[in-house]
C-alpha cells in the first residue's frame, strides 16, 4: 500500500468516525431536554454537513487506489444529494405529524416525503451500473448489492419470524434501506475477502 | 486465468496506471486482470489483445 492510499484511507475513515459520532450524538440529544422535536431535530443537519468531507476524502481515497472513474463520481454526487433529501423530506414530515392530527390521506402524502430521498438512492445507483464502464469496478458493485439484497432478504424474514413468534418487537419496515446500505457495505468486505 | 500481461506490460515498460490509461479502465482493473482475480469479458479482452497486436490465446492461457 503507497503512503498516498494509506493516508487517504486514514482520512476517509476518520471523516466517518466524526460523521457516525455527529449522527450517534444529535440522536443522543434528541432523548434530552436539551433538544426538542420537531425543529429541535434540525440539528441533525449539522452532522449531515460531514457527509461532505467524508465523499471528497473517499474520492481522493479512491483515485489513490485507482479505482476512481467518471461515473463513480457522479453516483457520489447523486448519493449526496438525496441523502440529504432524505434527511430534510424525513425532519419535514416528523414536525408535520408530531401532533399527529392530520388526516390520513394527509398523512400518507408526508410518508412521501422522506421516500423521495429514497428513490433518490436506489436512482443513483441503478444509474451507477448503468453508467460505469469499467465492467470489473460494476461487477464488484454488483456483487455488493447481491449480497446486501440477500443479508436483506434473510434479515427481514428471519426477523418476520421472531416477531409472528412473539420473541422480537415489531419493526418499522423504514429500516430496509439503511439495513441495505449497510449490507452493501458488508458486500464491499466481501468483495475484498474474496480478492485477498 | 492466468496471463502474461504483466510480462507484455514490462516488455514496453508500462505501468499499470499506462495500460489502464490505454484501455480506458482503471487502474485497479488492471491490476485484478493481471493478477488473475478477474477474468475480462470478451469486448475487453479483445482491446487487450489488439493493443498489444497479439490473438487473446497468445495473452490469456487456458486454466490446466
Amino acid at each position: 500500500m503507497t503512503r498516498a492510499t494509506s493516508s487517504t484511507k486514514r482520512a476517509t475513515f476518520l471523516w466517518s468516525a466524526a460523521f457516525m459520532v455527529g449522527m450517534s450524538g444529535t440522536g443522543a440529544l434528541l432523548f434530552t431536554d436539551f433538544v426538542q422535536p420537531p425543529w429541535g431535530m434540525a440539528v441533525m443537519l449539522v452532522p449531515m454537513l460531514l457527509l461532505i468531507p467524508l465523499v471528497r476524502a473517499s474520492e481522493r481515497m479512491q483515485r489513490a487506489a485507482g479505482s476512481a472513474s467518471p461515473a463513480a463520481a457522479r453516483y457520489n454526487r447523486r448519493m449526496l444529494a438525496a441523502s440529504f433529501a432524505y434527511v430534510i423530506g424525513f425532519l419535514v414530515a416528523v414536525a408535520l405529524f408530531v401532533d399527529q392530527t392530520v388526516s390520513k390521506p394527509v398523512a400518507a402524502m408526508l410518508s412521501l416525503l422522506p421516500t423521495f430521498g429514497t428513490f433518490g438512492m436506489i436512482w443513483a445507483m441503478a444509474r451507477y451500473v448503468t453508467e460505469e464502464s469499467d465492467e470489473y469496478l460494476r461487477v464488484r458493485t454488483v456483487n455488493a448489492a447481491l449480497v446486501a439484497t440477500g443479508l436483506l432478504l434473510a434479515t427481514g424474514t428471519f426477523w418476520g419470524f421472531l416477531t409472528t413468534f412473539g420473541v422480537a418487537p415489531h419493526v418499522p419496515m423504514w429500516v430496509l434501506v439503511p439495513i441495505w446500505a449497510m449490507g452493501l457495505g458488508i458486500g464491499q468486505l466481501v468483495n475484498k475477502v474474496r480478492e485477498a | 486465468m492466468k496471463n502474461r500481461l504483466k510480462v507484455l506490460r514490462a516488455e514496453r515498460d508500462w505501468s499499470q496506471g499506462d495500460l489502464a490509461e490505454r484501455l480506458e479502465v482503471s487502474r485497479q482493473s488492471v491490476n485484478a486482470i493481471e493478477t488473475g482475480k478477474y477474468d475480462p469479458s470478451l469486448p475487453l479482452a479483445f482491446r487487450i489483445a489488439d493493443l498489444f497486436g497479439l490473438s487473446i490465446e497468445d495473452i490469456f492461457l487456458r486454466d490446466a
